[in-house]
């Protein structure tokens, strides 16, 4: 009776136990032995000389632009743009299969569902369990590409990190931070910093492994933010090679089947590509503003009301605001993107 | 008016006890001394922190100072110990309404982890029997009238032999049948040597089954000892029955005596002019001298009684309030 | 009296056939029959709407509601589906939250514990009880809907969420996997019952809070701007169940889940015994 308290004891030391293994737990694991020095040309050249082959991981990205949560927007919109919208808001997780260059299986861990796309020599299949449809895009041979930025897929790090890496030139300072430990796995942090000041873009943060040379995650931070605003990462990695039979793939009984030609550009809604043929570009460097001409825009994004939702009116038309990259629609119908400020944009659009 | 000396064997004894909710204090610094063997009345108005008491006798809720032993070992310390060895009815029955009287009976007895499993059913049977309900054993709780829970509750207290049976208000919705029942099955339990522990707020009851009882009054032990213990504490009481009124307050005023109306006096009158006179007996007066000195003084004397109060007049002047005598 | 003064001697196992009684009182009762009937009668409306509607709806709910017309082993997997998010957090809120507030509500719990049946013991068999009423309820879903699944509709082969398909005895042991699972979701629940159990003599009142600490811990899954709190959340996996329906299996949610419900379970038994030890029993 009058050691009552003894019996709360439990009660108190759990869940400090807890809290305690909560909050050292992750920092034991990202503990990281410290790595031999290197430089950021040699470490670009460990990417450069990286030679994976096969893989299965689960990547995770992670964004936090800004933009109001899709989901919540209504089901009216069209579903090819609210798919490909959704996954540029919120967290996804998605499994990487790798083996070879002719073999991949990419699966979008939905709540409930799955979008899959797995590729096998020059067959690409793409499977959406939420409307038990199936896609089949038949490659033209010799084409040893892998079909990066399909719709509905979460890009691997390694995809993303090539797409930036291709970019660096004079305009980007390219350093080495701290080693870091991405899926268990320590890492060098090769980190892309723009030269120029009105770029949105404050940095890129590229975790590049440092027994394999594949980049393992990629941040990228707004200017003048502390947490990213996107990142895709790796939370599990093996480099072993995955079955054989995650690749052979047989369009599932009554699944609505669908032939498809080659997409000749990827879709809309995607990050913006640096290498849309069809489009203008201006300025240079982080600074580029691409003009996508109003013949090149299809004719439904201008009605949509998911855009009206998203988009903000500002002068010469409507801004689509995140914190990495704005979009302008003018009122011609022409479009243009950077990962400028909208004043950028819309002095580019003036200027025309 | 302490019962028991150290020389007793205590069955139930505490030291202090007390129990506080919040800022009021339900119980307070009882010294409880129950003997073995005794049955043991437990009497105070309702409200007076009996089930209190009891509660914290049986580990149900802890005291907040103060010191219990229970069969000879100190509680809630030894509580697993002391708790097969003593079966008790606690502020009335409580069972499973959807089960039988025999398959509450089974879980209680379950719960009870000393309780030999291979007897069970032959205990169970034998508790029924005991309490009159061997004809409803296979009858669900719900259909019971009270008297009937209240018999299972008792039979539950029965289930294993035990060295201490606590029975708080046993006979509550009984008929008197009932109550003559209880009384009977107490005094058979006496008989095989088990301290019984009774806690009323009926006097009648207490004083036809008890040997020892002691008395709460707004959680404070205000009496406690054998009933002859308690008898004798009451003051005595002369009485005089005589035609002479006056005279006689007169000289039993000078004697030093307070005279007036006795409360329940026994004597018979002889005339129709008799009265009864009254007086407290002091402490160390002869009842001679007195009967001595009212002669001398010319006072016709047609009866003379010392009376002693009876327990219900003790109670009354402990507790300050009445009991229900009747049912 | 012969049992004097040497101390009595326990029998072995006691706390077994405790939960036997338990059990036996649990299961004895009309409420929990009433409940586990109702639990099964969800697969069963699902079965007979979806045999009944020719015109499949498309698109509408998960995609695998469509899915039961072509194959009768989607049925148990569909209406844990849509049990998981109330039927089956309301019926564990019943029997967690009435464990000990019913026995004190009913007067039976101060005779337990003068039996004595032991404070700590009494509260490990009225949880292990309310983890088993769990388990029965997820296979009453998981059997009611395999046998009219087979009844209503034929059975082959399964699509599963990645587009590949296993056969009949794999489909088999999956859904066994996602019944285990569902019960390891439940367990969280019921320590949180348990300890509000422990705090009320109303058990409707305790019921309610459990049921409603259910509702809340969803909702604010839901929340977006909550997305810190969210793996915290004991219901954050609860569908997630879904993972094992994946090629191959994504065995991540259902060793996260498992640890996040044992978290829950250590936190608030530690809480439930804290209070239920040091509480003083009035009713």
């Amino acid at each position: 009776m009058t050691h009552a308290w003894k019996r709360w004891v439990p009660a108190v030391m759990v869940p400090a136990v807890i809290v305690a293994a909560a909050l050292t737990v992750p920092l034991a694991a990202n503990a990281t032995a410290s790595l031999p020095t290197k430089s950021a040309a040699q470490v670009l050249a460990m990417i450069a000389q990286s030679n994976v082959k096969a893989l299965s991981g689960t990547v995770e990205q992670q964004s936090n632009l800004g933009l109001p949560d899709i989901g919540s927007l209504g089901s009216s919109v069209n579903s090819s743009t609210s798919s490909a919208l959704e996954l540029l808001a919120g967290t996804h997780k998605a499994r990487v299969y790798l083996d070879g260059a002719t073999k991949a299986r990419v699966q979008v861990l939905d709540s409930l569902a799955e979008r899959d796309v797995i590729r096998s020599g020059n067959d690409v299949w793409l499977y959406s369990s939420s409307n038990n449809t199936t896609t089949h895009v038949a490659l033209p041979s010799r084409t040893g590409k892998q079909p990066s930025q399909t719709p509905g897929v979460v890009p691997t790090p390694a995809e993303l990190a090539n797409k930036f890496l291709a970019a660096i030139d004079s305009t980007t300072a390219v350093t080495v931070s701290k080693d870091v430990s991405v899926a268990g796995r320590s890492a060098y942090d090769l980190v892309l910093t723009p030269r120029s000041s009105t770029t949105l873009i404050g940095s890129v943060s590229i975790a590049v492994d440092s027994a394999t040379g594949l980049p393992l995650s990629v941040d990228v931070t707004a200017r003048g933010a502390k947490a990213a605003a996107f990142s895709v990462a790796f939370t599990s990695l093996s480099l072993t090679t995955p079955s054989a039979d995650l690749f052979a793939f047989t369009p599932p009984k009554g699944a609505t089947v669908k032939q498809q030609a080659l997409p000749p550009t990827p879709p809309k809604g995607e990050k913006p590509s640096t290498s849309a043929k069809p489009s203008a570009v201006t300025g240079t460097g982080w600074d580029s503003v691409i003009e996508v001409p109003s013949s090149a825009v299809p004719t439904s994004l201008s009605g949509s009301s998911l855009l009206n939702q998203l988009t903000t009116a500002v002068a010469g038309g409507r801004l689509l605001h995140t914190s990495l990259v704005n979009v302008l629609l003018t009122t011609d119908g022409r479009v243009f993107v950077g990962a400028v400020s909208s004043e950028q944009l819309q002095a580019a659009a003036a200027g025309k | 008016m302490t019962g028991g000396g150290t020389s007793v064997e205590l069955a139930i004894e505490t030291q202090g006890l007390t129990k506080r909710f919040g800022s009021q204090t339900v119980v307070d610094e009882i010294d409880l001394a129950v003997p073995r063997g005794s049955v043991f009345g437990f009497l105070g108005p309702n409200g007076s922190g009996k089930t209190t008491t009891i509660r914290v006798l049986l580990g149900l809720a802890a005291a907040t100072d103060g010191e219990i032993r229970m069969l000879g070992r100190e509680v809630p310390r030894h509580l697993s110990e002391v708790l097969p060895r003593v079966g008790a009815l606690v502020e009335g029955p409580g069972f499973y309404p959807y089960l039988s009287g025999a398959a509450n009976l089974k879980r209680l007895d379950i719960a009870d982890r000393y309780a030999p499993s291979s007897t069970r059913r032959a205990r169970v049977d034998e508790a029924l029997e005991r309490v009159g309900l061997t004809q409803a054993a296979g009858k669900r709780v719900h259909a019971y009238s009270l008297g009937m829970k209240q018999r299972l509750g008792i039979a539950n207290a029965l289930l294993t032999p035990r060295e201490l049976i606590v029975l708080d208000e046993p006979t509550n919705g009984l008929d008197p049948q009932g109550t003559r029942e209880v009384r009977n099955l107490v005094r058979s339990l006496t008989a095989e040597g088990t301290t019984v522990f009774v806690s009323s707020h009926l006097l009648a009851e207490i004083e036809q089954m008890c040997t020892h009882a002691a008395v709460m009054r707004t959680g404070r032990l205000v009496a406690q000892g054998t009933l002859d213990e308690l008898r004798r504490a009451g003051r005595k009481t002369v009485v005089v029955l005589t035609p002479d009124r006056e005279r006689t307050h007169r000289v039993l005023e000078g004697l030093g005596l307070v005279p007036g109306e006795p409360q329940h006096p026994t004597l018979q009158r002889i005339t129709d002019d008799d009265r009864a006179v009254g007086a407290p007996l002091p402490e160390g007066m002869s009842p001679d001298v007195i009967v001595a000195t009212l002669v001398k003084e010319g006072v016709r004397v047609n009866g003379f009684a010392v009376e002693r109060a009876n327990l219900e007049d003790l109670f009354v002047a402990l507790t300050g309030e009445g009991f229900d005598v009747a049912q | 009296m012969s049992l004097s003064d040497d101390s009595p001697r326990a029998r072995p196992f006691a706390g077994l056939s405790l939960l036997g009684s338990e059990l036996s009182v649990l299961f004895r009762r009309r409420r929990t029959i009433a409940m586990l009937i109702a639990l099964a009668a969800v697969p069963i409306l699902i079965a007979v709407a979806v045999r009944l509607s020719s015109s499949r709806a498309q698109g509408r709910g998960p995609a695998f509601l469509d899915q039961i017309s072509q194959n009768g082993l989607f049925v148990a997997t569909v209406a844990l589906t849509i049990s998981i998010p109330l039927f089956l957090p309301l019926t564990v809120g019943v029997v967690a939250g009435d464990s000990i507030a019913g026995e004190a509500s009913a007067g039976t719990l101060r005779y337990l514990l003068v039996g004595p049946a032991g404070r700590v013991r009494l509260l490990v068999v009225k949880y292990l009880s309310a983890a088993i009423f769990c388990l029965s309820a997820t296979v009453a879903v998981s059997v009611a809907g395999a046998v009219i699944g087979i009844a209503l509709f034929p059975v082959g082969p399964v699509t599963l969420l990645s587009g590949d398909t296993i056969g009949v005895g794999e489909s088999v042991l999956r859904s066994l996997l996602i019944a285990a699972y569902i019960c390891v979701s439940l367990l969280g629940l019921c320590a949180i019952g348990l300890f509000i159990s422990t705090l009320t003599d109303v058990p409707v009142g305790a019921m309610a809070a459990t049921v409603v600490a259910a509702v809340v811990s969803q909702v604010l899954d839901a929340l977006p701007q909550l997305a810190w709190l969210h793996p915290w959340l004991f219901s954050h996996y609860w569908l997630s169940f879904a993972d094992l329906l994946r090629q191959p299996i994504e065995w991540g949610s259902f060793g996260d889940n498992a640890l996040l419900q044992l978290g829950y379970l250590v936190v608030f038994s530690a809480l439930a015994y804290g209070r239920f030890s040091t509480k003083d029993v009035l009713s």
